[in-house]
């Protein structure tokens, strides 16, 4: 038997969660499908593919303050920062929450960074299920799928009396508690993700292709926006600085992305990546190559969101073909 | 992959020991000695030669410096620092007594343990000297462990040298050898014009039972490496501390990767059979 919240019981529930915690959902900004805090039911998207940016920054923000300093005479005071509020993701997709169990490998890793952990844990995701996967996903061939409970608390697909409810965790079924479910004997089903990418063997074919003029030929195009980075839901690399008002000093991380010039210059002048080439390989090389030899999983959960965000059409579909191609060249030793 | 992210508390790893600027020494025109004191003391922070932290200029940032204090010599943490940054810039203008942070210690460091009884040869390019003097300190505090020492310190002039005042100290313990050189010279230089390959080659260290630690900038790095191994020395037998951009030194911030090692976490501390393994050139 399936469990069905209706969708009139849907909204209040969401309501009551507004009550005490702060409930974010997608919500149509403009032109724009963003995840937004909301104070009603009626501000919220249903109808909406993915969002335009993913929800990664409701646990790794663009900026966060890391600690504050406070000066009094000669005394210093060092005030780690602290996150009390109680969070509950509505409306986040299989992929994105895919994205952020991926990001848990290089965050949770010893020592954990405290501010990642301590959003995780202050957070209940409420995933829905996608109805209609966008022309640039692929989830699928990135080993996920458009109903992958896997990462969520909650699982909800749509179906025409409500929504089917799937309690995944013990902290889903908290949220749940009280809550009441009809049963039905529908069976949910969602549509296959069909944009098929070659990701098996990746990680080899990416190695084999390091060294080649590949990259650089790629790069020849890229503007070094950073658009990439700031939509993935798996990028994380950062940048950390101060920020000072008044006598008040925080020091702060920001999002950064390895597209940027400099990104990885040192003190003396010399940057290792200086060319367009190099920073673009390290990017892919990254997703593809570093990241599933740390932690186990690709870098990239297949939401699509570069794809359609990158200005000079830089596809990591096709890149992941062509490394693969490439890939099977010097295999055979005719590269 | 866990579920459910802990609910124990987690340290933050970004917060510095706060610690206060003891003393401030000129050692060139752009390079300070700076001697810090942790609030708390020291005896939660055991470092080892090659080790660095980040030291906090309050109100601007923080950045990775390597340790160029030796710990058993009990003198605080002691950091050269170039001004050539926004935070060294700003480091360059705190006075004894002022308050900053440490964080760390970060990466691994010389085994100068496992090179006990071996001919040790130390060659470091201008701020690049700056982490090999705890390891120089170690070794000559520990003199009858290890057998023939050849210093090699080379700067761009002979002002920019760095740790005049400890040369003599260094020349004058047993079986040690200080060799110096300048880029260019002034009218009081009577030593060496040339550049630090070139002394190496002319040098002519023998690779038998011997260690090399290299330390300074990249293209140096490479250019000593190419002489020591015209003579002779296996990639196993050459040893570097590389820098690299770093935002945390915890291995997230994935700034200072070369391809899928971490400077700050597999290194800083490399030896040349394992830079030649990597997929990315440093």
């Amino acid at each position: 038997m399936t469990k069905i919240l209706g969708k009139k019981e849907l909204e209040s529930w969401l309501s009551s969660i507004m009550k005490d915690r702060t409930l974010v959902a997608p919500k149509h900004v403009d032109d724009l499908t963003l995840f937004s805090p909301v104070q009603s039911v009626e501000e919220i998207a249903f109808n909406y593919e993915n969002t335009n940016l993913s929800p990664k920054e409701l646990f790794f923000p663009r900026t966060d303050t890391l600690f504050t300093v406070e000066r009094k005479d000669s005394e210093m005071e060092i005030t780690p920062a602290v996150i009390e509020q109680e969070t509950v993701i509505f409306g986040i997709r299989p992929c994105d929450a895919w994205g952020i169990a991926t990001l848990d490998g290089p965050y949770l890793d010893d020592p954990a960074d405290s501010l990642w952990a301590q959003h995780r844990a202050k957070t209940t995701m409420i995933g829905l299920a996608c109805t209609k996967p966008a022309p640039q996903c692929f989830c699928t061939s990135m080993g996920s799928a458009p109903n992958d409970s896997s990462n969520v608390d909650i699982l909800l697909t749509e179906v025409d009396e409500g929504y089917a409810v799937e309690t995944v965790t013990a902290k889903g079924e908290r949220l749940l508690q009280g809550v009441e479910l009809k049963e039905s004997d529908v069976k949910p089903s969602v549509p296959s993700c069909d944009t098929d990418v070659p990701a098996e063997g990746i990680v080899e074919a990416t190695q084999k292709v390091f060294d080649d003029p590949y990259w650089s030929r790629l790069a020849d195009r890229c503007i070094h926006c950073n658009i990439c980075a700031y939509v993935c839901p798996t990028c994380y690399c950062f940048d950390v600085r101060d920020r000072t008002d008044r006598g008040k000093i925080e020091r702060i991380r920001t999002w950064e992305s390895c597209q940027s010039k400099g990104f990885t210059r040192i003190a003396g002048g010399y940057d290792p990546r200086a060319d367009k080439g190099t920073r673009l390989r390290q990017r892919f090389c990254h997703k593809l190559l570093y990241f599933p030899q740390q932690f186990g999983p690709l870098g990239c959960v297949g939401c699509g969101r570069c794809v359609t965000a990158c200005p000079v059409n830089i596809d990591i579909r096709e890149i992941i073909s062509d490394l693969q191609e490439l890939g099977a060249k010097v295999g055979q030793g005719s590269n | 992959m866990v579920k459910e992210a802990t609910e124990k508390v987690i340290p933050n790893p970004f917060v510095p020991y706060p610690a206060t600027l003891k003393s401030v020494i000129d050692l060139t025109p752009d390079v300070k000695l700076f001697t810090l004191e942790l609030d708390r003391g020291e005896d939660e922070f055991d470092y080892k030669p090659g080790q660095f932290a980040f030291v906090s200029a309050f109100g601007v940032g923080e950045c990775p410096l390597g340790l160029t204090s030796a710990a058993h010599r009990k003198e605080g943490l002691q950091f050269a620092v170039r001004r050539v940054g926004s935070v060294t810039n700003a480091l360059h203008q705190l006075e004894p007594g002022a308050k900053t942070g440490v964080r760390g210690p970060f990466g691994n460091f010389f085994p100068v343990d496992d090179y006990n009884g071996k001919n040790i040869i130390i060659i470091g390019g201008g701020i690049g000297f700056a982490p090999l003097r705890p390891v120089i300190n170690t070794i000559l505090d520990n003199r009858d462990g290890y057998a023939d020492i050849l210093i090699l310190n080379g700067a761009r002039t002979p002002q920019d040298l760095c740790f005049a005042a400890e040369f003599d100290d260094w020349a004058k313990s047993p079986r040690t050898k200080l060799e110096l050189t300048v880029d260019a010279g002034d009218e009081n230089w009577n030593g060496r014009v040339a550049l630090i390959p070139d002394v190496v080659a002319e040098l002519e260290p023998s690779p038998k039972d011997a260690i090399a630690i290299i330390c300074g900038p990249p293209i140096m790095i490479r250019f000593t490496l190419t002489k020591l191994k015209q003579l002779g020395f296996a990639n196993e037998q050459i040893v570097t501390t590389l820098e690299g951009k770093m935002k945390c030194g915890l291995g997230k911030c994935f700034r200072c990767n070369v391809g899928d090692k971490y400077v700050c976490r597999d290194g800083p501390v490399f030896t040349f059979e394992q830079i030649s393994q990597f997929i990315e050139q440093f």
